[in-house]
């Protein structure tokens, strides 16, 4: 796998999926909600009964495919950068604070890391989202709120070691505040790293996403959604596999360009996530 | 060795302790109890008298350690759809979701190591790539759209296997190959690497040297030493499993606890989906802990950590 290759794949296809998700809107046919009765399942490429052209197709409501992939698209993506804000800010905040001070602080902030990982995501995340009702605002927090721990231990490594370099002792001698020290000499050095992990986490995010709305308990009706999208072709399979495929395949060339991403950004053989899950 | 696994065993109640915990937070969060047990029209006068019935009048910190013994004792109440236990409707369901992670664990850990032998061996490096990049594609689809597409090439078309349900052994392999592929590329990528670690080792080079062949070195020398990492990572990714188990037994109708928790979520149904999430977390707590102590024992620099 040479370094190149990964980082054409991952620009090529996410600047397909950039490209979709923002010119679509701008096209005369764009109408994501627009229900059709004379065009009810219309295939890829044909026209409705009443004449109106369909590049995409229809599904059962007679609404264009191509339309609703595009909207469900921007969806995700939102909901994909509002989570790994969320998280980024979360995670390098606690890590950076457990590696600079160490002691019970850092065994407190460890110590919930390990609880968090101790509850499969999935689980979590349906637990509090069926309790809390789903809703775009509530699913990007949600979702960062459980994807901290990933920043937080590589914030916390990084600051373990910075803690003991010369400019941060020597700040500290001259009566920096642990404070100033965190924002001023921990912060800029972790944040080139934080933002690799972003990206790997990113495509973890929208994976989430799509799961919990296949799940019925991600992004709600009228909004479409690429996981609740899946979800209704799933009936339509053996009639109308384009139904259920066509947002898989927006799917795959989301988090296969953020994965080759985050593949060039690292170094062969060490993907941000295996140091997560291998503790 | 016997601190390791005490300090190991207390480490895994401690965790136990916090998702009881978390579980009792969810609790309070889905709504006073009282309420979700009564009808719409339940008076102000009826709300009380079951609250009072259900200990909901006293402190908050009786509560929580009344919790804590239920919990331990099995008893997350009585599901509010069906007027069994909510655990014992867990429980039922617990032997399909364990057959179908296990299933896919082996199946997962075979063909990684099946595939990482083959990467090993062959000279052509156009071979090792095109297994690296369909391991990496495959890692790119999220389960639901692998697990569809499979029972679109499988069941529609080719009417090989059962599309859902549980039984027979076909039954089996359509959800197993879905969820035991997901994680393929992070083993390839990870046997390789120790593959790769165990090749500059001293007694690689003296078992070249006492002229044994390229085979017989992989197989007999390295292959003991390189499995450790991979089993190790693997055990932990079987609790990712039981999470990802949610998915794939929606997709193919499998009767498992994660189907049981999606359907219990749409009914609202919240002592359910609070046992299920319960004894999911507490089999991976436990899985953790048996690995851990396993590689303990296979591998002993591990006890110093």
């Amino acid at each position: 796998m040479t370094f190149d290759l990964s980082r054409i794949v991952a620009v090529s296809l996410l600047a397909i999926m950039i490209l979709f998700m923002v010119l679509t809107p701008l096209m005369p046919f764009y109408d994501p909600y627009g229900q059709n009765l004379a065009g009810s399942l219309v295939p890829m490429g044909e026209s409705s009964f009443d004449g109106k052209f369909y590049l995409l197709g229809t599904d059962t409501l007679g609404r264009d495919i191509l339309s609703r992939l595009a909207l469900a698209g921007q969806v995700s993506a939102l909901i994909g950068l509002g989570a790994v804000a969320v998280s980024l800010v979360v995670g390098v905040f606690l890590g950076l604070v457990a590696g600079y001070f160490r002691g019970p602080v850092e065994t407190l902030i460890m110590g919930l890391a390990d609880l968090q990982l101790s509850i499969p995501r999935v689980l979590l995340l349906i637990a509090v989202s069926a309790i809390i009702g789903p809703s775009v605002t509530n699913l990007a927090i949600l979702l960062g709120l459980t994807s901290w721990v990933a920043y937080g231990r590589v914030a916390r490594g990084m600051a373990l070691s910075l803690r003991e370099r010369e400019f941060v002792l020597s700040a500290r001698t001259q009566g920096a505040t642990a404070a100033w020290n965190i924002r001023k000499h921990l912060l800029p050095n972790v944040l080139p790293q934080m933002l690799i992990v972003g990206s790997y986490e990113f495509g973890q995010i929208v994976v989430m996403e799509a799961s919990l709305s296949y799940l019925g308990l991600g992004v709600q009706p009228p909004l479409p959604s690429w996981g609740m999208m899946v979800s209704e072709g799933q009936s339509y399979l053996a009639l109308a596999p384009s139904l259920a495929i066509l947002p898989s395949i927006a799917l795959f060339i989301l988090v296969a360009g953020l994965q080759f991403l985050s593949q060039a950004f690292t170094s062969e053989g060490e993907v941000a996530g295996v140091s997560e899950r291998s503790k | 060795m016997t601190t390791f696994l005490i300090k190991r065993v207390l480490q895994s109640m401690l965790t136990v302790l916090g998702v009881i915990t978390a579980a009792f937070f969810l609790v309070r969060l889905a709504g006073d109890p009282a309420v979700l047990n009564l009808s719409a029209e339940a008076s102000g006068e009826d709300i009380a008298r079951v609250r009072e019935a259900l200990g909901l009048d006293r402190p908050m910190i009786i509560q929580y350690f009344d919790f804590i013994w239920n919990v331990l004792r099995g008893d997350f109440g009585v599901s509010l759809r069906q007027n069994v236990s909510a655990m014992s409707l867990v429980l039922e369901r617990v032997p399909a979701t364990l057959e179908l992670a296990l299933t896919s664990f082996v199946l997962g850990l075979g063909l990684a190591f099946i595939l990482g032998i083959i990467m090993r061996m062959t000279g052509s490096r156009f071979v090792r790539q095109l297994i690296m990049w369909i391991a990496l594609g495959r890692q790119a689809i999220p389960i639901f759209s692998f697990g569809l597409v499979m029972i679109l090439i499988f069941s529609v078309w080719l009417k090989w296997l059962p599309s859902l349900g549980r039984g027979t052994l076909s039954h089996l392999i359509l959800p197993a190959l879905t969820l035991g592929t997901y994680e393929l590329a992070l083993y390839l990528r990870l046997f390789n690497a120790s593959l790769a670690t165990e090749q500059r080792q001293d007694y690689v080079r003296t078992a070249y040297a006492k002229g044994q062949g390229k085979i017989q070195v992989l197989l007999g020398h390295m292959l003991p030493n390189a499995l450790l990492p991979l089993v190790t990572v693997a055990g932990i990714n079987l609790g990712l499993l039981l999470g990802g188990t949610v998915v794939t037994e929606t997709v193919f109708s499998w009767p498992g606890v994660g189907r049981l928790i999606v359907q219990s979520v749409s009914q609202r149904d919240f002592p359910v989906i609070i046992a299920g999430v319960f004894l999911i977390s507490l089999m991976f707590v436990v899985i953790n802990l048996i690995v851990d102590v396993l590689y303990g024992l296979l591998d002993p620099r591990v006890r110093m950590v």
